[in-house]
């Protein structure tokens, strides 16, 4: 008995350090005013996030999942058609080869292309992003990126909802997701105590137990 | 008592378990459903005013080749008809959308609008068993069984909508 | 009328017979525990791989321009579902991996290998060699910063090889590299290759492999807790329905607890980092291998001399192929066995400690720490004979013989 408990103790904080929190080697953490987290999470602002995006980013950065390419690009006739072709999110070989030009001019002055956004909210969290966004060169020191969001914490905030919304699914999918979830595993359980009652059952019928 | 108590067990076990496959397959599905852009390849925008008179454009409409042809005003055919059964039902337009597959055995037939052979106007000469169809699909020499099939399709404006339901209800 | 089918189905393939010898005649022991349901949670682990790999396959690109997008936008944003399918992929090749270690560890304690099972556990360890490989090739498929840079770290081991004495001139290390790499960088040759070998002939080997480890297991049977074998005529109980209901039951508890990591916890599965398209000029601040090669990465970083350190690792990994051979007391079970008890928990404890610190900084500290922990992970194979030898003194003195 002591045994089990101790194989079953350990293998639980195993995993439980390696896989969900392992309080042996913390990363940074970043903060961020609870107003603001609370506009950044918060999904309505998304589309707002978008039209600030577009007049403070785009002329630097894609976000190419929801179609949104640099400024230079998106007035060159080519898109379109391209789009036509190659759907609305086109592939990254041909993005970067047909615009090559915009994205080279990019590299010269900034000295490497600014990546696209479409996953960064995953990458980094809305934590890292508010204080990069705000105060790059604290964050990274030397980065090229200027602080063209300096001063504008809130509207900082709904770009960041803006990116969250490209990068996760919007709320009533999340829910489906979840009610999903909650189902499937409902359903696990109580098949296995139905299963193992059954047995029960069969097993005395037979005489074994 | 006990024999019915073992069989409802059974039963509940049994029942879940067809739910359990059922739940499984549902996604497997839906996965393999076809996806939104391709289902929106089911409608097609053409702009005929830049098509110019008497010629044809190619585009594809859920996978398939299609023609679209552009008729110019007081338009006369006087070539030979076995049947009429595309021209009775594209009367009128002057922009009309054929499916490009040739109904003999599948090749993409060619638009000949100073003619081909035989027939010195306008026809439509599939190049791989020599077929012919007048400019409204309608087949007039060669083994071709049967017209060109029409896709639905309808007018509005400048726009000629292929895979909507308008002057042509649907796929003949 | 499905009956009658049934029926003409059952005559010509004679499946009742099938069942009623393998299943209902094929006698267990009664007293099987809870580690026992390891294999089959495996088994049904490498099944959830192959259902959602086949999906996967459908929409994934294998081509460095394409690989990401094909993941991150069409796989778990454009076609319905396919989210589920990554998750389930992604998370089962972790719980696959943590299963077999489970049952790798409860076979140890069992002592499961002993005569006649050795060629068993033969074909078990290259499994989970095989295993690996198949995870590793995996986890560069969808082209992030974490496949792209924990892969170059990959094929750059074998250069260790180079620091030997001697035979370190004639570069065999850094050629082994540039064979698996296929070039002198990870681009489109590494990924293709890689890409097949996931896709259909890892598996294939590992189906290979699987089945004929079940027919070993099958063909002699399974060993009590307590080290005996049981006399199949007057003891033990039905496989069914004791035993298939009883693991059916347990593998419900898996499943669910699989589930809530696919639907509500897929931090450590998906990292942050990986969503980042793989950039060959930029190395992400922190790049270790996944936890399941961490015991090694450990022992190799542990010891200052790289050569020794690859050699280590090589080393943990032969002793594991050799246990039976290692331990050939003749008592079974570590039940039985104090002084093998005591170092089965000295392996656990190891195994475990060497993972954990795999994740922190190589501070002095913590490389101190890893190479004790190797020593120690290392004691428990080479104190194997040395029990060995003890246990046969005191059987031989309580009147067991060789012939036993």
């Amino acid at each position: 008995m002591i045994k089990t408990i101790f194989f079953t103790v350990l293998t639980v904080a195993f995993f439980y350090i390696v896989w969900i929190n392992n309080i042996f080697a913390p990363h940074e953490k970043y903060e961020m005013p609870p107003e603001h987290r609370k506009i950044a999470m918060d999904y309505k602002y998304a589309k707002e996030g978008r039209e600030l995006f577009i007049q403070n980013c785009a002329s630097c950065h894609s976000v190419r999942y929801d179609a949104l390419y640099l400024t230079q690009v998106q007035a060159n006739p080519m898109l379109a058609s391209l789009q036509e072709k190659y759907g609305k999110v086109l592939p990254r070989d041909v993005y970067e080869s047909v615009f090559m030009n915009d994205l080279n001019a990019l590299k010269e002055s900034f000295g490497k292309v600014p990546p696209d956004l479409s996953t960064i909210y995953l990458v980094k969290g809305p934590e890292y992003l508010y204080n990069f966004i705000l105060e790059p060169q604290k964050v990274l020191p030397g980065t090229t990126m200027p602080p063209v969001m300096a001063g504008r914490p809130e509207e900082t905030a709904k770009i960041i909802a803006y990116l969250r919304s490209v990068s996760e699914p919007p709320p009533q999918e999340k829910a489906k997701r979840n009610i999903m979830g909650v189902v499937t595993i409902g359903y696990l359980i109580v098949m296995g105590i139905l299963i193992w009652l059954w047995r029960d059952r069969i097993l005395k019928k037979m005489g074994l137990h | 008592m006990e024999a019915s108590r073992r069989d409802l067990l059974g039963f509940a076990v049994g029942g879940l378990g067809v739910l359990g496959a059922i739940g499984v397959l549902y996604p497997i599905v839906k996965v393999l459903s076809p996806s939104q852009a391709s289902l929106a390849g089911a409608r097609v925008e053409v702009d005929v005013s830049q098509i110019p008179d008497l010629q044809v454009r190619v585009v594809s409409w859920k996978g398939k080749p299609v023609f679209v042809v552009k008729l110019p005003q007081g338009f006369q055919w006087n070539g030979k008809r076995l049947n009429d059964q595309n021209a009775k039902l594209l009367q009128g337009q002057d922009a009309y959308a054929l499916v490009a597959v040739c109904t003999h055995l599948g090749c993409v037939p060619l638009w000949k609008p100073q003619g081909e052979g035989e027939f010195n106007y306008p026809v439509f000469h599939c190049p791989c068993h020599g077929g012919f169809y007048s400019p409204w699909g309608d087949n007039i020499a060669g083994p071709p069984p049967r017209p060109l099939h029409v896709p639905p399709q309808k007018r509005e404006g400048n726009k000629l909508i292929i895979g909507e339901a308008g002057f042509v209800k649907e796929l003949t | 009328m499905i009956g009658r089918i049934g029926r003409w189905f059952n005559e010509r393939a004679k499946l009742s017979e099938l069942w009623q010898s393998q299943m209902v005649d094929y006698k267990v022991p009664k007293n099987l525990t809870f580690p026992y349901a390891f294999g089959v949670m495996a088994l049904v682990a490498f099944l959830i791989q192959i259902i959602s790999g086949i999906f996967l396959v459908m929409y994934y690109q294998p081509n460095i321009h394409t690989a990401f997008d094909s993941v991150n936008y069409t796989i778990m944003k454009e076609i319905p579902f396919m989210w589920l399918i990554r998750h389930i992929h992604a998370a089962g090749a972790n719980f696959f991996l943590a299963i077999v270690y489970l049952h790798i560890f409860a076979g140890i304690y069992y002592n499961a290998y002993k005569k006649p099972r050795e060629l068993t556990w033969i074909v078990g360890f290259f499994i989970y060699f095989v295993l690996l490989m198949t995870a590793l090739s995996g986890y560069l498929l969808p082209w992030g910063q974490l496949s792209y840079w924990g892969m170059v770290v990959t094929t750059e081991i074998p250069t260790s090889i180079d620091s030997a004495p001697i035979i370190g001139k004639l570069k065999i290390g850094e050629t082994i590299s540039v064979w698996m790499k296929g070039g002198y960088e990870l681009g489109q040759i590494t990924l293709g290759r890689f890409f097949g070998l996931h896709i259909w002939l890892l598996p294939l080997i590992l189906l290979g492999l699987v089945g004929f480890h079940f027919y070993l297991i099958r063909a002699h049977g399974i060993t009590s807790p307590d080290g005996r074998e049981i006399d199949k005529k007057k003891e033990g109980v039905p496989f069914h329905p004791y035993i298939t209901l009883k693991e059916g039951a347990y593998l419900m508890g898996y499943l669910a607890v699989f589930f809530f990591f696919v639907f509500f916890y897929m931090k450590h599965f998906l990292p942050a980092d990986n969503y980042d398209p793989a950039n060959p000029f930029k190395t992400p601040a922190h790049i270790a291998p996944e936890w399941y090669l961490l015991a090694f990465y450990t022992m190799f970083r542990s010891i200052p001399d790289k050569f020794l350190g690859f050699v280590v690792f090589n080393l943990a990994l032969l002793l594991l192929l050799i246990l039976p051979f290692l331990d050939f007391s003749p008592l079974r079970s570590a039940r039985n066995r104090p002084l093998f008890f005591a170092m089965f928990v000295v392996l656990v404890i190891s195994s475990m400690a060497l993972t954990i610190l795999g994740t922190m900084p190589p501070t002095p500290t913590n490389a101190l720490l890893g190479l004790i922990f190797t020593l120690a992970f290392l004691s428990f194979f080479i104190s194997m004979p040395i029990i060995s030898i003890l246990e046969w003194g005191w059987y031989k003195a309580k009147g067991g013989s060789k012939n036993d």
